[in-house]
């Protein structure tokens, strides 16, 4: 399609005019600026003006149409300076889950001077968020991309634009920040999968207080509980070496899931995956995945809640 | 951090910008308030309380049958009241009551947009009717109010800082102004394009048609009328008789002009007396232009017409500054044409039976016309004739007979139309003028002043041998009004009502009319250089600037002016950053930080400034006690609320000196 065509080469041209960097700052080399409607409509109201004063041979509207048109005039300037200088910074990107909205930090940075008013920043397709850069010299603003798909997330270029001072003029630019967010699998939670609760039934040793068994004895190891040295077979021993008996406790069994343990297609799949893995976090069970080319082993805590989620979101990717 | 979002579909007005409009708004109708009806006032008080309402949550915006109604009743009232006639105050109306339906109903940024882009064209319409340099003023003030609305529009949290967009829409404003002044200079002023609708109002001023009751109503008065400058020598108040406009038609008691005979104005260079001026002449939507006695160099946009007026093309809506030259002492129209002595001997049939037979029975008897002349003025002097501003009126048929034989009561246009009339009954080519008489002069700016009660009428009789004469009966009967002005003629509290604002009136030493001699000068300069600023003064600037008028070498100049201005603008945008106002010992420490890192001495990131003195000090000479008492007082003026003390800000500027000093000449190790 043509307008696919000329967005592609819009898409080059910007890429060779503003490469992605993870922080741009505004010149005249990246920043566009061009009249908008009201602009057009204000040059409209101009000739109208003009056209009464020569028919009314009028000097005063001569000057009033005058005095707006130099304002026209001088507020590219404003327009222009109000993103020129400005340097804006990919801060960071939270993950976030398929269906949710994902956070992206931009920092806006102003050089020394006049304060940056009523800045617009927006992916495509997202609504435009106001911001501006007033006593400060730096402000963060929070930008949200609905996340559609697992994976990474890469929002495309931010448009930042401004219609400040007057609403006459507009300046924009498209900066590639070179952001990505990861995208989990939106989770679906269920009831443990049948084969999960079959195991947990075989594994026998529900009760983890009356569970302790002894099973060996080993030589002391340091850290081994004073309690479990054999005392008696010490003094025997005649002040030989420490022996400690060991104990077992098998508290619960452990879950280590995988996609044969979950039904439906593939996405389907690593959804109820998420769910099954959140779920587990959430209780502190240990868990481990299995999905071909991942091999997870059994763990808890955020790390690797977040790597079995990064794996559920890469997996085939 | 503003968390909140902006649906771009239908977004609202800002409200620090919504209360901004309301009262540009206000600003921008008020000058307008003369032109309009009393009651589309009222619907604009109206709206604005409505909107004051909705503003505030009490009252909701009209429904679209209640707008509807409101456009079809205000358009139809609009009509109705204009009774008919298409003039400029009809389409003025109609964009202010546009303006003031606009205004309860917007809600949406582009409504608002709208309404702003009404408001600076209406500010533009005020201009058509006015000019003073207070209402430029003024307008300019409205402009500054109309962009802050519109910054308002573009900023976000300007809630927060109801005066930052007033602030910034004045210094576009003003940072707009050189530019503006150069396009005014150079853009170039073109001719009207196609007519259009006048002012319908009638503005104080002479007319077409003469009743002599109208020009004792002008007496009443004191608008300025036009202001004049001679180039050197200045006539005898005797001999300022500005024309304006001839009468040569009577009927029903009222003298009017007629179609002009298209004839060679017959002009005889006969005296040296000539004089200079330009004239500034006040707007009166009519044709007519006042000059001295007889013009005959006349400015490219004057016609000079078959009686020897001058004449606009256009009709007369602003300002109108034009030069001319008068001989004082010139012979005119010595031969008389058939179709110029039928218009001037001819009167109606029937018409003041007593005065036809008067002046007949008066001719026979003095046989020339200058004795006849001689002998109605001495009949003028000698009756008990009456010079006064309120003669009473005069009946339609008759009216001569009635004043001249009954009431003897009467102005000078009363005089001067007896005095015509008999003439014409004569059978002498006769006519009425009308214009001004005298004037008065402003010291500060030497300039005269003509008011409206300087409004004048004489009469001119064509005598063979010497052309058209100009006779004034008021002589006969005020002469103080030929020798001194109105004011002087008139009695008691005539004379009191109207010499209010004259200048005249107070002497030198008065305060305020010394303020008001002030004002008129601003008022004329600003009528000499900006509202009297047209093609022709364009082009005699222009040439006198640059020596010829090549459009090559105009459009460069106004390029570069404006290049220079903009770029002016630029580079006090871009270039000149102004510090945000900073406290004075932040600033002591900074001016010292940097002067230590010339030195050598750089202060590092995370040192305070307290131990950067204190280790700058150590490293010097200087007396440990005394490094450290500075350093005291630094951390003193900056953390221990120390900003108002004016004296520890000394007493650290003076240690600091002092450090830097050591500093710079090697005292450190």
């Amino acid at each position: 399609m043509a307008s696919s065509v000329l967005a592609n080469r819009f898409g080059a041209f910007l890429d060779r005019r503003i490469p992605p960097s993870p922080s741009i700052t505004l010149s005249q080399n990246n920043i566009f600026i061009f009249p908008t409607k009201v602009g057009f409509g204000f040059a409209g109201l101009l000739m109208l003006m003009l056209l009464v004063a020569i028919n009314y041979q009028s000097s005063l509207i001569y000057g009033i149409a005058f005095t707006l048109g130099s304002m026209f005039l001088i507020t590219i300037l404003y327009t222009f300076r109000n993103l020129a200088g400005l340097r804006i910074e990919f801060q960071s990107a939270q993950a976030g889950f398929v269906g949710e909205d994902v956070a992206f930090t931009v920092r806006l940075v102003r050089p020394r001077g006049a304060p940056r008013e009523g800045i617009q920043l927006g992916w495509p397709g997202n609504l435009p968020q106001w911001a501006e850069v007033y006593s400060q010299e730096a402000d963060a603003v929070r930008l949200y991309v609905r996340a559609q798909r697992r994976g990474w997330l890469n929002p495309g270029r931010l448009l930042v634009e401004t219609f400040f001072p007057l609403g006459l003029l507009r300046a924009w630019t498209w900066v590639d920040l070179s952001a990505s967010a990861l995208v989990y699998p939106s989770p679906v939670f269920q009831d443990a999968p049948v084969a999960l609760a079959g195991q947990r039934e075989e594994g026998a040793l529900v009760d983890p207080r009356g569970s302790e068994d002894f099973t060996d004895i080993r030589a002391y190891a340091p850290g081994d509980p004073v309690k479990h040295v054999l005392w008696r077979s010490y003094a025997r021993s005649g002040g030989g070496s420490l022996m400690v008996k060991r104990y077992a406790s098998y508290v619960e069994p452990r879950l280590v899931l995988s996609l044969e343990d979950v039904e439906g297609d593939i996405e389907e799949r690593l959804s109820r995956l998420t769910g099954l893995v959140l779920t587990a976090a959430r209780e502190g069970r240990e868990f481990g995945l299995v999905l071909p080319g991942v091999d997870i082993a059994a763990g808890t805590g955020d790390t690797h809640l977040e790597a079995a989620l990064r794996a559920l979101a890469l997996y085939g990717r | 951090m503003a968390a909140e979002r902006w649906a771009p579909a239908g977004p609202r007005i800002p409200r620090n910008s919504l209360a901004l409009l309301m009262v540009a708004q206000a600003a921008v109708v008020l000058p307008h308030v003369a032109q309009l009806s009393p009651w589309i006032i009222a619907v604009c008080l109206f709206c604005g309380y409505w909107r004051t309402r909705v503003y505030q949550g009490r009252w909701g915006y009209p429904s679209r049958l209640v707008r509807l109604g409101l456009v079809v009743a205000g358009t139809v009232g609009v009509v109705l009241s204009a009774g008919g006639s298409v003039n400029l105050e009809l389409f003025i109306a109609m964009l202010v009551l546009a303006f003031a339906f606009k205004l309860v109903e917007m809600h949406t940024r582009r409504d608002a947009v709208l309404v702003i882009m009404l408001s600076y064209f209406i500010i533009a319409t005020e201009f058509l009717f006015e000019q003073a340099l207070f209402i430029a003023v003024y307008e300019l003030v409205a402009t500054i109010l109309v962009t802050a609305a519109m910054v308002g529009l573009n900023q976000m949290h300007s809630q927060v800082r109801p005066f930052a967009s007033i602030r910034l829409a004045t210094g576009l404003v003003a940072q707009a102004l050189p530019l503006a002044v150069v396009l005014f200079l150079f853009f170039p002023r073109l001719l009207p394009l196609w007519s259009m609708p006048l002012p319908g109002s009638a503005r104080t001023g002479l007319t077409d048609a003469m009743t002599p009751g109208d020009v004792a109503e002008l007496g009443r008065s004191d608008a300025l009328a036009f202001r004049v400058e001679f180039d050197g020598v200045v006539p005898d108040y005797r001999e300022m008789y500005w024309r304006a406009l001839v009468y040569s038609d009577f009927r029903q008691g009222t003298w009017r002009t007629r179609q002009e005979i298209p004839e060679e104005p017959q002009l005889l260079r006969s005296g040296d007396r000539d004089v200079g001026y330009e004239v500034l002449l006040e707007p009166t939507a009519q044709q007519w232009l006042v000059s001295l006695d007889v013009p005959f160099r006349k400015d490219p946009r004057t016609m000079l017409t078959s009686d020897f007026r001058l004449r606009s093309e256009t009709p007369v809506l602003s300002v109108l500054r034009y030069r001319a030259v008068s001989g004082l002492e010139q012979t005119r129209g010595l031969e008389l044409s058939e179709a110029m002595r039928q218009r001037e001997t001819t009167l109606p049939v029937g018409d003041n039976p007593r005065m036809v037979a008067y002046a007949r029975e008066l001719l026979a008897r003095t046989r020339s016309v200058e004795a006849f002349a001689d002998a109605l003025l001495s009949h003028i002097r000698e009756q008990p004739y009456t010079y006064t501003l309120s003669p009473g009126e005069l009946p339609k048929l008759n009216s001569v007979d009635a004043f001249w034989f009954d009431t003897r009561r009467g102005f000078c246009a009363h005089y001067a139309g007896a005095f015509t009339y008999a003439m014409r009954a004569a059978g002498i080519p006769a006519r009425l003028v009308g214009g001004y008489l005298g004037g008065e002069r402003n010291p500060l700016t030497g300039h005269w002043m003509v008011r409206q009660y300087d409004a004048h009428g004489w009469s001119e009789v064509w005598i063979a041998d010497r052309g058209w004469v100009r006779f004034d009966p008021t002589a006969a009967v005020a002469p103080e009004r030929i020798e001194q002005g109105p004011s002087e003629a008139l009695r008691g509290e005539e004379r009191a009502g109207l010499s209010l604002f004259s200048a005249a009136r107070f002497n030198a030493g008065s305060l305020f009319g010394r303020l008001l001699l002030v004002m008129d000068s601003l008022e004329h300069r600003w009528n000499m250089f900006v509202v009297g600023y047209d093609q022709e003064t364009q082009r005699s600037y222009l040439a006198n600037l640059l020596g010829d008028l090549r459009p090559g070498r105009i459009a460069l100049l106004m390029v570069g002016a404006g290049g220079v201005c903009f770029g002016l603008v630029a580079f006090v945008l871009f270039f000149r950053h102004r510090p945000a106002p900073q406290h004075p010992g932040v600033r002591l420490i900074d001016r010292f930080s940097r002067a230590g890192a010339r030195a050598g001495w750089p202060r590092t990131p995370h040192e305070s400034p307290q131990a950067y003195v204190r280790r700058l000090g150590g490293s010097t000479s200087l007396a440990p006690a005394l490094v450290s008492t500075l350093a005291g007082d630094v951390e003193m003026l900056l953390y221990g609320g120390g900003e108002g003390d004016r004296a520890l800000l000394r007493r650290v500027a003076t240690g600091l000196r002092r450090l830097r000093l050591r500093l710079v000449l090697g005292g450190a190790t």
